[in-house]
Parts: C-alpha cells; structure tokens; sequence
C-alpha cells in the first residue's frame, strides 16, 4: 500500500470491524433500495414503451364525446360523413373504422364478459395476427383474444353465444375460426387479448349501430408522416366544432412515461430515505473512532503531520465504509433488483440493459459520496484538535 | 557552530483563560538554548515544566513575548508552517513513548520519513535508524502494544532521529521505565549528544537531570535558576 494514511485508515476499519460492517448495512440497504427501485421503474418504462411502440405507426381517432352538441342522438360515435372525410384526408394510409362494444358471453357452460369489435376481416389482419386457425373467412366466424380464450376455454371450432342469456330470446352464436396472438398494452386502442372480433357485418346486424363507429384507427405507411397526417385529418373533420379526438402511440406513450416516471422519482425517492438513516449511523461510527482515536490524532499532530493529512486519513476511513456498503449494495441490488422486477413485472427482458442496470453503479456511487459527505465532520473535527489537548486524553 | 542561539525565548508568558480566572504558566520567561546544549528543565508540578516543554516543541504559542527557533519567529507562523518546524525541526520522545497504535515499529520509524518527503522510505534509513538504538530487527514487523517499556523507548527514539531533528525534546523520558532500561536510553541520548545534537530534556528526577550539562530550575512560571 503506497499512502501511509490510506493504511492507517483500513487498519483502523479492520480493528473495528465488526462496528464498521454494521455501520456499512446502512449503506448497503441504502444502495439496494435506490437501485432496485430505479431499475423498477425503468423496466416498467420499457416494457410499456415497447408494447407501445409495437402500434407506433397507428393514429387512432375517437369521437370527442364531451362536445356533441344537443340534439344529437345519444349514440356517440363517427358517422359515414365524418369516416368520408377521415379517407380524403389520410391519403394513401390504411383507414379502418371500427365497431366496438361490450357484451357478455357463454361457451360451453362457461360464462363470461368481454369487449366485442367488430371490423372489416380484411382490415383485422393488418394489425392483429392469428397465432392458431384462420382468420375471418365465414359470416359468422370471429377471432379471440388470448387471455379471453384461456380464461373460457377457447378452442378452434368452439361456439359462443352473445349476449345475456334471458331465456326467452335464442342469443346469436359466432364460432371460433382462430386465435389471435397476445398483444398486451397497446396504443391503438384495440384491447384484443380480451376481446372478440367480429365482422363489420355481424356486428351491425346485432348490435346495430351501422355506419356509426366507436373509433377510426389510421395505419401510416410511413411513421415520420404521423403529424402531417394527423393535422390533415383535424383541419378537415374539426374544422367547425372539435367532434373527434386523435392520438398516437407517441402521445400515450409520453403521458404514460411521465406518469411512471412520477411513480419512478417517488419510490427513488422512499430510497433516499434510507440513505440518510445510513448516513447518520456512518456519522456516529465516524465520530466514534475519532473520539476513540484523540491521542493518536495528538501524536499524529505533535510529530508534524499535516491537518489535511489527518482529514484525509478519516475521509478514506469513511470511503472504505462506502466501498464496502456499495459492493455488498451492488451485490445485493443485482440479486434483488432482479427478483423483484421478475415478479412485479413479469419479465426481466429489459433487466440488463443499460438504461436500466445503469441504477446499480449510480446506487453504488451515491452511496460512496453519502459515506464521504457523512465522515466531512468527523474529519474537519479530527484535524482541528489541539495537539496538546489531544495528547493529553487518555 | 554558530553564536545565535538554536532557541530564543524572550520575555515569553503564557496564559491560559479559564472559568475560575487567568492562570499564568510562564512568566515573562526569557531564555537562550545554544546548539549541542544538554539542558535540564526541572520543577516541581505545577511549575510550568508542561507549558515551557509545549513552547519549546512549538505545540504551542506564546500569548506573548517573542519565540525564535533556529532563526526564524516562531510566534507569528501559521499552523501549517510550525507543523513542518516540528517535523523537520524536532524530535519528540515522550514519557509515554506515545507510539502510534496501528503502525508497525518499522512503520512508527518511517512515518516522519513519509510526512517529510511524501513517500514511503525506500532508502532504508528507518531500519538503520532503528539498529542505531539497539532495537532488535526482528521485532520491527511487531505493533507497538506487543513491545516492551524499553523497546518502545528505543522505537520512539528512533523516530524522533530519524528525520535529522536539531532539537531533541525528552519529556520524562525514562519516567515509565524501570530503572536499568532508564539508564541504557539515557546513555543513548548522551550518544546522541556528543554526535552533536541539541538534547532538552524536562525531568523531576534530578539523577536524571545530573546527565545535564545545564539546569534550568522553574517555579510558578518563572525561571529560579539557570
């Protein structure tokens, strides 16, 4: 070892080990809250973040319920003329209209609720993809999402009848031609993986609502487009009153983001705290090995060591303690950090990625600089003692 | 060797403020220490022996007079400046040898090496130092705690050689030892005397002040006898 003071420093951690470890648990738990905390939330940000952006090229438009004015009908929804202008105004993009309602369901013996589309068989397959079967060929065919199928029981060929069952009235029955593959948070507002979807046609036919649709869902060719196509659509449809409301996978996606990062600062935040309780037991560990250590500080002083040398000396002593809690906190962090994203979100696929393993060095740190700004006053006291008033305590 | 004084003291007091009023430890004090002086300062408690000591090792400075070591004034000089006189300036030995705990005695003989030239010794002067006083090598991986009264002496005598000092400052330097031990560290610093070092030695015990070429008695913070 090159610095004398160094040494000193570690052999004094070493002599009061088992004091200093426990101080260091302070620092530990402090790393380990704010680290896995912050992964917490950044892997909660990317999984919705990529979700989300899996429906980035779509602009999807709803009827702006707020401001229909009276005397319309209580329906709400985009009429033909409004759905006319929405095509004249998207150019070349895919534009698909679609019915969508709730509705409860029995299959088999099995009953159940779920959100019910109805659309184009054409237009479905441009955006939801069939893992099983085949898509809408049948009037009468409908796709369903997966968690609806595993929650009733679902297969190919299984029929299922719609609406409430009140005896009298024989319910219309759709059977299953495929099932659609998991498509978890989406921001075009198609919610599938509960859902049944229907054609344009079987949806009119009983649950009406003809050329009137929940919403309108517009599939850009070309994703930089989105903003001229969404103020094309606006200046024509809106142009009088505001009747339809339009958004994107970018919009969601930055009022989610700065919802969980809200949620993110604050849990950093619950962390910190914990921090502060470890800063102040390494400052009463400080203060104990400087007041245990006063005459040889005094000795120290009296044969010409510098103030700023003795400084140092209880400086290191407080950065060991750090380093000490940091790895044991990074350690830890790693290990925990990963269960607990495991198991409150389901996925660790974005656990090693930068932006999110990124929170283990930076607890680590953190943790450090909490251990060195803890031991300033402990050190400024040390090399300020008088040398003769220090020598003298026994 | 020169005629100016190694140590100036003139016209020194030191008094301390305390709740119960000013206690004056020295008293208007004025004193010359020459160059290769062996100089006795006896008294009995209370006397000021403490306070003269810590002026003379500039731990201290006066509340007022004017102190000159090897030159240069003493009272006016910042703290960093009278640090680097105690280290390059003087060599301490206590009466407790006050060793420093977590350091090996090689390491207790090189820290004054480390604070002078800012890296560890690889001259080997802090075990030649230390054979120098008698200390047997091989205890010199041993900490300070696992070594005997008279071992430690020598180690601390080591280190207070070690970085040349003009001074050496002995206080009560064989009062924790018995009294074989006392007399071979006596003969030590009478050694290191006619190598021609100034040696100060502050002592109540006047067999041990008979070692000393001059006396200076004090009583009540003034000098009674030079």
């Amino acid at each position: 070892m090159k610095d004398i003071f160094f040494e000193l420093s570690v052999r004094s951690v070493r002599l009061n080990f088992l004091r200093s470890l426990l101080a260091s648990i302070g620092i530990v738990i402090g790393v380990v809250a704010i680290s896995s905390m912050g992964m917490l939330g950044t892997n909660m940000q990317l999984q919705v973040k990529e979700q989300l952006s899996a429906s980035a090229n779509t602009i999807t438009i709803t009827p702006d319920a707020v401001r229909m004015s009276p005397g319309t009908t209580a329906s709400t929804g985009i009429d033909r003329t409004q759905l006319n202008e929405i095509k004249e105004s998207a150019g070349n993009n895919i534009v698909i209209p679609i019915h969508r309602s709730s509705t409860h369901m029995t299959v088999g013996s099995t009953e159940g609720r779920g959100s019910i589309y109805g659309m184009d068989p054409n237009d479905a397959i441009t955006f939801l993809s069939v893992s099983e079967g085949d898509s809408i060929k049948g009037e009468s065919d409908a796709l369903v999402g997966s968690t609806l199928a595993t929650n009733l029981g679902i297969r190919i060929g299984s029929r299922i009848k719609i609406g409430e069952d009140n005896k009298s009235v024989a319910r219309p029955v759709v059977r299953v031609a495929g099932i659609l593959a998991a498509r978890g948070m989406t921001a075009d507002g198609v919610m599938a993986d509960n859902a049944i979807i229907v054609s344009d046609d079987w949806y009119t036919s009983h649950f009406g609502d003809k050329d009137l649709y929940g919403q309108v869902n517009v599939i850009v060719r070309n994703v930089d487009t989105i903003p001229d196509v969404e103020t094309a659509i606006n200046d024509k449809v809106n142009r009088k009153t505001q009747v339809i409301r339009i958004s994107d996978a970018s919009s969601r996606l930055s009022s989610i983001s700065s919802t969980l990062g809200t949620i993110t600062t604050f849990i950093l935040a619950i962390g910190g705290i914990s921090l502060v309780v470890a800063a102040v037991s390494i400052f009463n560990v400080m203060m104990m090995s400087v007041n245990e250590r006063i005459q040889e500080i005094g000795i120290l002083l009296s044969i010409g060591t510098e103030k700023g040398e003795i400084r140092r000396m209880f400086l290191y002593e407080a950065f060991i303690l750090g380093i000490i809690g940091a790895v044991f906190g990074g350690i830890c962090s790693l290990v925990i950090g990963y269960s607990v994203v495991g198991a409150m979100i389901g996925s660790t696929a974005y656990f090693f990625l930068p932006e999110s393993i990124i929170y283990v060095p930076e607890g680590m740190l953190i943790g450090v600089i909490v251990c060195v700004i803890s031991g300033l006053y402990p050190a400024w006291r040390a090399s300020n003692m008088d040398p003769i008033d220090a020598l003298r305590s026994e | 060797m020169s005629n100016t004084p190694l140590i100036r003291l003139d016209d020194v007091s030191k008094v301390y403020h305390l709740e119960s009023g000013d206690f004056t430890a020295l008293d208007h004090v004025s004193l010359d220490i020459m160059e290769n002086d062996f100089v006795a300062i006896m008294g009995p408690s209370g006397s000021g022996k403490s306070t003269m000591m810590n002026q003379l090792g500039i731990l201290d400075v006066p509340t007022s007079g004017k102190m000159y070591v090897d030159g240069r004034d003493v009272s006016g000089m910042s703290s960093l400046e009278r640090t680097h006189m105690r280290r390059d300036i003087i060599g301490y030995i206590f009466q407790k040898f006050y060793l420093i705990p977590l350091l090996t005695a090689y390491e207790n003989v090189e820290y004054p090496l480390i604070l002078k030239y800012k890296k560890r010794d690889t001259s080997g002067k802090a075990a030649a130092v230390l054979k120098s006083v008698g200390f047997d090598s091989a205890m010199s991986i041993h900490r300070p705690n696992q070594l005997s009264g008279g071992q430690q002496q020598r180690v601390a005598i080591a280190r207070a050689l070690v970085n040349d000092p003009k001074i050496l400052l002995c206080d009560e330097p064989t009062g924790n030892l018995d009294r074989k031990t006392g007399l071979q560290i006596m003969e030590i610093l009478v050694g290191l005397h006619r190598e021609g070092r100034t040696v100060i030695l502050v002592t109540h015990d006047p067999k041990i002040a008979e070692y000393a070429h001059r006396t200076i008695e004090l009583e009540d913070g003034r000098i009674v006898k030079s």
